[in-house]
């Protein structure tokens, strides 16, 4: 202020033209802070660096004003505009001896330069000398200035100065020759490039032994950024790390360094983060860090927002390092804070918090179940969003379809394309991981297309295409309905009336406000594609399904040529499906072109789709030519070169390794290769040949591991050459054959069926249709099935067992029944609980709500010491768990009994009425009871000391929490006693059907335990549904894995069936209520 | 690490702003301030003070009619980024005496400075409001 009023001053002296431009800064602010409008800004500063340009290429420039025209600069940068004229001037006044011009220079210049730019060159001289400065603020200003402006290239130019900076006496200058190094250190993060050989970190850990804190500060920045490239050469200083974190969080540091009066809080979050980087993956590690976390988490307090800064960072912490039952119990409590706080800020990390705890202890999530409801339903979309990223983390087998619902409706509400993305992407992954049904697969991918196509990766549509093919007709056939409804939607909209689109099991409802959104092309792809091949087996006539094909131009009239050749192909395929060139689409598709419509069966549609093949005869793509012409040539043809030029439902048909040898020789282009060889070519030498050879010759430094060839390279190269030699085979021979055509159509089943497949051979076959099995997604996902050792003879097992019902019967079972039970559970009992509470335990799985929860609760948990019950899931779990408690991680005993095969044995059923229910609890429990004690079942087994045990002595050791628990954890045992006797289960998906209803029934008898019987009901059924899914998958259903038994024995306190089995439970409840002629609340005790 | 830090009024415009190791050209600033201040602005006091933006996630706060927002990668604390600002403008308070818009108007250079001594690399190095002011109130009384 001094100075300014000092050359107002000047300025009165030396004559109002210096005045006047002493003023123009002011202006500027001036002007700046009146615009209205951008435009108007836009204006101004146009009209500034007009002036700027005048004024610092006027040779007689006022020098003493060259701070003022820096930020002039800046504001003009700042506001959009290129100042690039001015950078030569900046550069020229960074050497100004006014140290206020030097660093309004230096400030320009990091804000117009980045490192990469030349103009740095000029300027490291000017640098080296300021770093040489006496006066420290200028040395301070230089090296902020190459923090900024250093490049990989330059470093070593500075090094040597800023090193010796570390040793200059005043603190602030030592700070930034820290973060000076850190910044040349993030250049070159793997020391291998400039920095081969500097003992970059050396410096850092002398730096942190500082005696000035803020220097010790630097450094942690500086150790952190080192530590998580590679946290091994670090593991010595944890003891320095949790020592400094100690003295930190006793308020050993200054009183200047705290803020709001918790003692220097950035630093310990900073600390807390090096911890955490430290001890991930490392016992050892982490034990040493435990005590010093304790602390830090019960000094800070919720009193100010720093405080739960500081939880927050805590909580991550602990998350991140290997897992300590005792934090782990603390920061369970301190994020319960969290979220029971009305503030957002507090409740957004609260959930971010539980994410990480969930992943480690499952039934955390299921405490703060009504927390987390909220804010999912909350207005706010961050908060939404993450929630959803929570309910990622923690989705199962048991609440994915719930989970991509709520996903879905976000996503046709969401607008942001990143956030579209990112859940596009969840989805797929979750679908690819958990699906529980191909159908359900099918519909939800599709779903995504139809929602946010343009964000899904084309491999997933490959996916798609290749999972359709994979199954039986029924699955063709609701694919088929599927997707001419929404090509019916579509054209409907495109006509301007209402949108009615549904898709095939009505997993999300469709708005006609989103539908109007034109399908992407991947997805017309996927219909293309799904609609030529198996278009016969649609309700409608061929011709309505023609009409819907060419229909599709009708919409997107700037088709690709792509789209169009697959449109065609598909086209030659209905035709070639549907009786060749007599039936409809043929004579449709062949009739002369001569402009007499509907001279076939065809009408409107046929005339279109004659138009098509017609323009596609003379279209400029030769492509689309050939195909048109092959097309026509073909149905041509006598049948049965028609039939095996397009077969039908052949697209996954097998072929044998001779065939695939035998393609792979390409013994048609040895003429070829002998002419090329002859003119001099270089021979051919396989990829191991070539490598050796670059190996050899090649400078060492660009050999990566990355680069050696993933194991299922070479067969996937193999397959697809392959593939492509029967093409160019087929076209030059002239007669097609396969499935394929050259169309590309083929070319995505093929591609498809190569993409790497769950159990990717060493041998280039194609296997597409392996029996059983889940047959889709990357291989990893396999284990988490558990049991995926599905043998071929699976499926002739499941087949085995009776009639498949239709897939559309299985699908709305797995989807639709969520919905489903609400409004059957109102009509029966009158007392409808909140959709959220439903809600809530499909999510959580929990047992309805949480007053079950806390009910059933406290039984179980009294009976774990609270380590235990602090530590789930993972293999943690398993390690520190008492072998007697859990000697073999099984599946919960209701999962197998639902998820496996079982035949009801239908005269079984009948007896069990709540009315036996009741009277073996006794008068006093209403029928719904015997829900209550299925779900305690699972508790059973866990609080017991020997799980493996028989009907009585678990029913015996068991503590019995109340008169309903008796029954339920004697239950609990029978059941498990019945899975660990017969260990191949898992194994054997399909041969368990048969093989279970004897000893099933036999102990059902012999125990004339009710409850018992009624479980078999629903396992029964629940076979039922699952065998009846199409092509022997349900057979494959994935048996829940082990760990999510284990989280669910664990969340189960509260014994938490997960939600599928509640409304089997609930549905085969509710009939047999209605046969016993009874009404009672199924609801009463679980939400009372 | 902390990849930017804007301030802007509510009328959107940006009195100030500060990258960190995060290179765009003008026009790319530009798009992404306009993004970002847009979908700031459109909040309201209900929701948090936390939204994602690309690769980003923004923490905003609002003192008067300025609007503190910063840019952060995935690993940052929101809450410690929070205070972190709240810090700011304390220092920003202590230097200007009762900080207001018009104040950082007239003197960004100013609160750039501070800004260097509290942030360097993305990193917060420094909130000792003493360590902080020290250079930059030396800086003022130095002669012209």
């Amino acid at each position: 202020m001094q100075s300014k009023l000092e050359k107002v001053v000047a300025g009165l002296k030396t004559g109002p033209r210096f005045l006047k431009e002493l003023r123009e800064f002011d202006n500027l602010v001036k002007a700046i802070g009146e615009c209205k409008s951008k435009a108007e800004e836009d204006r101004v500063i146009s009209q500034e660096l007009e002036l700027l340009k005048q004024r610092l290429s006027d040779p007689k420039l006022d020098k003493s004003r060259g701070k003022e025209y820096m930020i002039r600069l800046i504001y003009c940068e700042i506001l959009g505009h290129d100042a690039s004229f001015a950078y030569i001037k900046a550069l020229q006044f960074a050497s100004d001896p006014n140290i206020h011009t030097k660093k309004a220079a230096y400030l320009a210049l990091t804000q117009f330069l980045d490192y990469n730019d030349n103009l740095v060159l000029l300027l490291v001289n000017t640098l080296l000398l300021d770093m040489k400065s006496d006066n420290y603020l200028i040395v301070c200003t230089a090296l902020v200035a190459a923090t900024r402006l250093i490049g990989a290239d330059l470093v070593n130019a500075v090094y040597p100065v800023v090193v010796e900076r570390l040793r200059h006496p005043k603190e602030h200058v030592r700070k930034k020759a820290v973060m000076a190094l850190h910044w040349f250190g993030q250049l070159d993060p793997r020391r291998d490039g400039p920095l081969a050989g500097v003992e970059l970190d050396k410096h850092f850990r002398t730096m942190l032994c500082d005696k000035d804190p803020s220097v010790m500060s630097a450094s942690l920045c500086a150790l952190h950024d080192s530590i998580k490239v590679d946290p091994r050469p670090y593991k010595n200083l944890i003891p320095s790390f949790t020592s400094i974190l100690k003295q930190v969080s006793e308020h050993r540091l200054p009183k200047s360094y705290d803020y709001h009066r918790f003692p220097a809080p950035f630093i310990q979050i900073k600390l807390l983060k090096i911890l955490a980087a430290l001890g991930a993956g490392d016992r050892a590690a982490s034990e040493n860090m435990a005590a010093v976390l304790h602390q830090t988490l019960r000094r800070a307090s919720t009193s100010h927002t720093i405080g739960s800064a500081i939880i927050y960072e805590c909580v991550r912490t602990i998350t991140t390092i290997y897992p300590n039952p005792q934090l782990l119990a603390a920061a369970a409590e301190s994020i319960a804070t969290f979220l029971r706080s009305p503030s957002h800020n507090l409740r957004y990390v609260g959930i971010d918090a539980l994410a990480g705890i969930t992943a480690l202890n499952p039934a955390a999530a299921a405490e703060h179940q009504v927390a987390v409801l909220d804010c999912l339903e909350d207005p706010d979309d961050t908060l939404k969003l993450k929630t959803l990223e929570l309910l990622y983390k923690m989705t199962k087998a048991n609440n994915i379809q719930v989970i991509v619902d709520k996903m879905m409706g976000f996503l046709s509400s969401c607008t942001d394309e990143h956030i579209r993305k990112d859940i596009v992407r969840k989805v797929c992954d979750l679908a690819e991981r958990y699906a529980p049904s191909p159908a359900w697969f099918v519909t939800t991918i599709s779903e995504v297309f139809r929602l946010a196509g343009e964000h899904v990766d084309e491999a997933d549509a490959h996916r798609l295409v290749r999972l359709i093919a994979e199954q039986d007709a029924s699955l063709h056939a609701s694919a088929v309905e599927a997707y001419l409804e929404l090509l019916d939607g579509e054209n409907v909209i495109s006509s301007g009336a209402e949108a009615v689109t549904a898709t095939a099991s009505g997993t999300v409802t469709t708005t006609p406000r989103l539908s109007r959104k034109k399908l992407p092309e991947t997805i017309l792809l996927v219909i293309c594609w799904v609609l030529g091949e198996f278009g016969h087996l649609a309700r409608r006539p061929a011709q309505a399904v023609l009409a819907r094909l060419v229909g599709i131009l009708h919409v997107h009239k700037a088709a690709s040529d792509r789209l169009r050749g697959c449109l065609l192909t598909a086209l030659a395929k209905l035709a070639a499906h549907t009786g060749g060139a007599t039936g409809p689409v043929g004579q449709t598709l062949i009739q002369p072109h001569d402009g007499v419509a509907g001279s076939a069966a065809g009408g409107a549609a046929g005339q279109d789709a004659a138009d098509l093949v017609h323009k596609c005869l003379n279209s400029q793509s030769l492509e689309l030519q050939q195909r048109a012409h092959e097309l026509q040539a073909l149905l041509r043809c006598a049948p049965p070169v028609l039939a095996a030029a397009m077969p039908v439902d052949a697209s996954c048909e097998e072929f044998s390794p001779q065939d695939l040898a035998a393609v792979a020789a390409l013994p048609f282009l040895e003429g070829h290769v002998a002419r090329a060889l002859a003119g001099g070519a270089a021979p051919y030498l396989p990829p191991e040949a070539r490598g050796g050879r670059t190996g050899d010759g090649g400078s060492k430094g660009l050999r990566f591991a990355a680069y050696e060839p993933a194991p299922y390279a070479i067969p996937l190269a193999a397959a697809s050459t392959s593939y492509a030699a029967t093409g160019a085979y087929d076209s030059r021979s002239g007669s097609i054959t396969g499935a394929s055509g050259t169309g590309l159509a083929a070319g995505v089943a093929a591609a498809a069926a190569v993409v790497p497949s769950a159990s990717s051979t060493t041998e280039p076959q194609l296997m597409v249709k392996p029996a059983g099995g889940r047959k889709w997604g990357p291989a990893q996902y396999e284990t988490d099935y558990g049991a995926s050792a599905s043998s071929s003879q699976t499926a002739p097992l499941a087949a085995a067992m009776g009639p498949p019902p239709p897939a559309a019967a299985a699908a709305p079972r797995s989807v639709g029944a969520h919905h489903s039970r609400s409004g059957s559970s109102a009509s029966l009992t009158g007392q409808t609980p909140s959709e959220r509470e439903r809600f809530a335990a499909s999510l959580f799985g929990g047992g309805g709500s949480a007053s079950t929860t806390t009910a059933v609760r406290p039984t179980a948990a009294a009976q774990l010491p609270a380590g235990q019950r602090q530590l789930n899931g993972s293999a943690i779990a398993t390690a520190t768990r008492p072998a007697s408690s859990y000697a073999v991680p099984t599946p919960n005993p209701m999962d197998l009994l639902l998820d496996l095969d079982v035949p009801p044995p239908p005269q079984q059923q009948r007896p069990a009425g709540p009315a036996a229910v009741a009277s073996s609890h006794g008068a006093s429990q209403p029928a719904g009871n015997w829900m209550d004690s299925m779900m305690a079942a699972p508790a059973g087994p866990m609080s017991s000391a020997a799980p493996l045990g028989g009907v009585g002595q678990v029913g015996g050791s068991a503590p019995s929490g109340g008169s309903f628990l008796g029954p339920g954890v004697s239950n609990g045992g029978m059941m498990y006693g019945i899975q660990a006797s017969r260990p191949p289960l898992q194994q054997q998906p399909g041969g368990m059907g048969i093989a279970m209803p004897a000893p099933m029934g036999g102990m059902l008898s012999s125990l004339q335990q009710p409850h018992l019987v009624q479980a078999s009901g629903f396992g029964g059924e629940m076979g039922m549904g699952m065998a009846g899914g199409p092509a022997g998958y349900g057979a494959a259903a994935p048996p829940v894995q082990p760990q999510a038994w284990q989280q669910q024995q664990m969340a189960s306190g509260m014994a938490a069936p997960i939600w599928p089995q509640q409304q089997q439970q609930q549905r085969r409840q509710q009939q047999q209520q209605q046969q016993a002629g009874r009404s009672a609340d199924p609801f009463g005790d679980l939400l009372s | 690490m902390i990849k930017f830090l804007l301030m802007v009024n509510k009328q959107g415009q940006t009195r100030l702003a500060k990258y960190f190791a995060e290179y765009l050209s003008t026009d790319e600033r530009r798009a992404l301030e306009g993004e970002v201040v847009r979908k700031c602005l459109s909040r309201t006091d209900k929701q948090c003070s936390f939204y994602e933006h690309r690769q980003y996630k923004i923490v905003y706060r609002r003192y008067a009619s300025l609007f503190f927002m910063v840019g952060v990668d995935d690993e940052e604390n929101e809450l410690a980024v929070l205070e972190f600002i709240h810090c700011f403008v304390e220092v920003l308070d202590k230097h200007f005496g009762q900080v207001c818009e018009l104040d950082i108007m007239n003197e960004p250079e100013m609160v750039h400075y501070i800004l260097d001594e509290m942030l360097v690399n993305g990193q917060i190095v420094d909130t000792n409001k003493a360590n902080i002011l020290e250079p930059v109130q030396l800086l003022e009384h130095a002669t012209a």
